[in-house]
């Protein structure tokens, strides 16, 4: 069983050239949680997740602190939101390499990949490069512990 | 001195400190390549030998740094930093200015007995914490943190590097450092407290815009290992204790280190991988290998010949000629890491000794000279270094022009506070 066999097809992505506060509208009215930005040739050249978004409302500064445990209330944090100057930039500002796998990759090497890479969601991509769905850990597991039971009958 | 193997080896360590300003290749690496380089032509051209380079190197040095490495890789994890930085911001009431000198003055106590680095990448991520609730630009305060600390380290023997190489080549105490260099530095330090206080006086005069959530902040919380905190701040105070005693007791300060990180570890037993790959061994190469490669620049007689140079200069006044050392080393120092500075300087004075010349008040010229000139310049202390690259995870990151408004100033105001209590100081030596 390779990886197209249980992408989503459907998939939602976004220009190079789309501003970040298009982006955020697009996370909010789709409910997701990473979106692959392609080029002209609707190839994927990156990936906006929603953890490089709110980075801009809480910056990453709080991975250097062992634990964040001892914080009860972020005070002034909590009113920052990030500028016009800011969500008028292109994503490309924002952006991290994609990590995609070809449409014929097998599902535990797609798996491997994405806890490698730490990701949560990964762009599928045909031969040529073009983009043709999306997966993701729920998805690809779901579709190997399915295999158990085929196994069972 | 024969001439090429005087070529030969100050090409070598003049190629290494080029390679080492400009950031083409790893400090530690190009340490490593030079020495061995050193050591290789030095034996073919017969002016080195490798028994000649593991003499060059100061064990003395390097087991001081080490054993307080592992103190503090113990105490890291245990959230003590984070604690104190935490009391510091409550007592502050979220008072800007209150917290500008709690920070800054529990920074610079830390990096008096530990390493300048660590304290700053231990108390840097809890500022910038406390500046985002609190609703203040973390940015003086960072700059002051390195500063400060670049400053107050100069204080003790274990405080900098520099101080750890100058006494062990001087036979300075622990108790030298505090009648010498202290009462000097602590006035140059509050010179540097009160200068970054007026030129970030429009940033601490922000109205904080969170006091509440300061003041839930919960230091308790952040104490991830009281006991085992408790137990490594126990043996650090008794190796501090030790220290002041060291030179009565004929015990070498490495061996005061070594020995307390022994009964750290055997006290608390902590998973010893996990402490052995937070010790900086990167920097105890690197020092390891610049002493190889400075003890092939003696053997190859440049020392001698720059010390043949320097006598000619002694017509001067010693004390004068420790505050153009002053100057000088901190001119270096800024644009220049101090270590292989004080390294490369330490034979030279040695040699000005033995030519008869009172060199005690020089090494204390080269250990301000080395400390205060970190601060000039964005990357003259790796203190400095690490609080810009963590200030680019915030939302105003520090800039080299602006160091230059902010840390020059202060190293030009601490080396001029220095050089005439230096002057008032050391007159009738």
């Amino acid at each position: 069983m390779n990886v197209t066999s249980c992408m989503k097809h459907n998939v939602v992505s976004i220009h190079i050239k789309t501003t970040i506060r298009e982006a955020a509208n697009i996370f909010v009215k789709k409910h997701i949680g990473l979106l692959p930005v392609v080029d002209d040739d609707d190839k994927p050249v990156g990936v906006i997740g929603m953890r490089d978004m709110l980075t801009l409302e809480l910056p990453d500064f709080v991975t250097f602190l062992a634990d964040v445990d001892f914080v009860h209330d972020f005070g002034a944090v909590e009113d920052i939101h990030p500028s016009a100057k800011t969500l008028n930039k292109t994503v490309q500002t924002l952006m991290k390499p994609a990590v995609t796998v070809e449409e014929d990759c097998g599902l535990l090497r797609a798996y491997a990949l994405l806890i490698q890479h730490n990701q949560h969601d990964m762009p599928v991509v045909s031969k040529e490069g073009k983009l043709m769905g999306i997966t993701s850990r729920v998805d690809i597991g779901t579709a190997i512990l399915s295999t158990w039971f085929k196994a069972d009958k | 001195m024969t001439v090429v193997p005087a070529i030969i080896s100050s090409s070598i360590f003049f190629g290494s400190l080029i390679l080492i300003f400009s950031e083409r290749l790893n400090r530690a690496i190009t340490a490593i390549a030079g020495a061995a380089l050193m050591v290789a032509l030095g034996r073919i051209l017969g002016f080195y030998s490798e028994e000649a380079a593991l003499e060059a190197i100061d064990f003395n040095t390097l087991g001081l740094l080490l054993g307080m490495m592992i103190l503090v890789a113990m105490l890291e994890p245990t959230g003590f930093f984070q604690y104190l930085a935490v009391l510091a911001a409550r007592s502050s009431k979220g008072n800007p200015t209150r917290l500008f000198i709690l920070l800054g003055v529990i920074t610079t106590i830390l990096s008096m007995f530990l390493d300048n680095v660590t304290t700053v990448v231990l108390i840097a991520p809890v500022t910038i914490l406390i500046c985002e609730i609190v609703g203040i630009s973390a940015l003086p305060f960072l700059v002051s943190e390195a500063l400060l600390s670049n400053t107050g380290g100069v204080a003790t023997l274990v405080g900098d590097p520099p101080n750890v190489l100058i006494g062990s080549a001087a036979g300075f105490s622990f108790n030298d450092f505090l009648i010498y260099s202290m009462p000097i530095v602590l006035v140059s330090w509050a010179g540097a407290l009160f200068l970054l206080k007026y030129l970030f006086k429009k940033e601490l005069s922000k109205r904080p815009r969170s006091v509440k959530a300061i003041m839930r902040l919960n230091p308790a919380e952040t104490l991830n290992e009281p006991l085992i905190a408790r137990r490594i701040l126990i043996v650090l105070g008794g190796a501090v204790l030790f220290f002041f005693v060291h030179h009565a007791l004929h015990i070498s300060p490495s061996m005061v280190a070594l020995g307390a990180a022994a009964i750290a570890l055997v006290w608390v037993q902590p998973n010893i991988e996990e402490v052995l790959k937070r010790i900086e061994w990167s920097v105890l190469i690197f020092f390891g290998a610049l002493f190889v490669m400075v003890g092939g620049l003696e053997h190859a007689g440049v020392m001698e010949a720059i010390v043949g140079l320097l006598e000619q200069a002694s017509v001067v006044p010693p004390v004068l000629f420790g505050v153009g050392l002053i100057w000088v080393v901190a001119a270096l120092s800024a644009v220049v890491d101090n270590v292989p500075i004080t390294i490369a300087l330490i034979p030279v004075i040695k040699g000005l000794g033995e030519s008869g010349m009172d060199i005690t008040p020089l090494w204390w010229a080269l250990a301000f000279g080395a400390g205060f000139g970190g601060s000039g310049t964005i990357i003259g202390s790796t203190a400095n270094i690490i609080v810009t690259t963590l200030s680019e995870k915030t939302r105003a990151p520090i800039t080299a022009k602006l160091w230059s408004k902010r840390g020059l100033p202060v190293m030009l105001v601490t080396c001029a506070i220095a050089s005439i209590l230096y002057l008032i100081a050391f007159r009738w030596m």
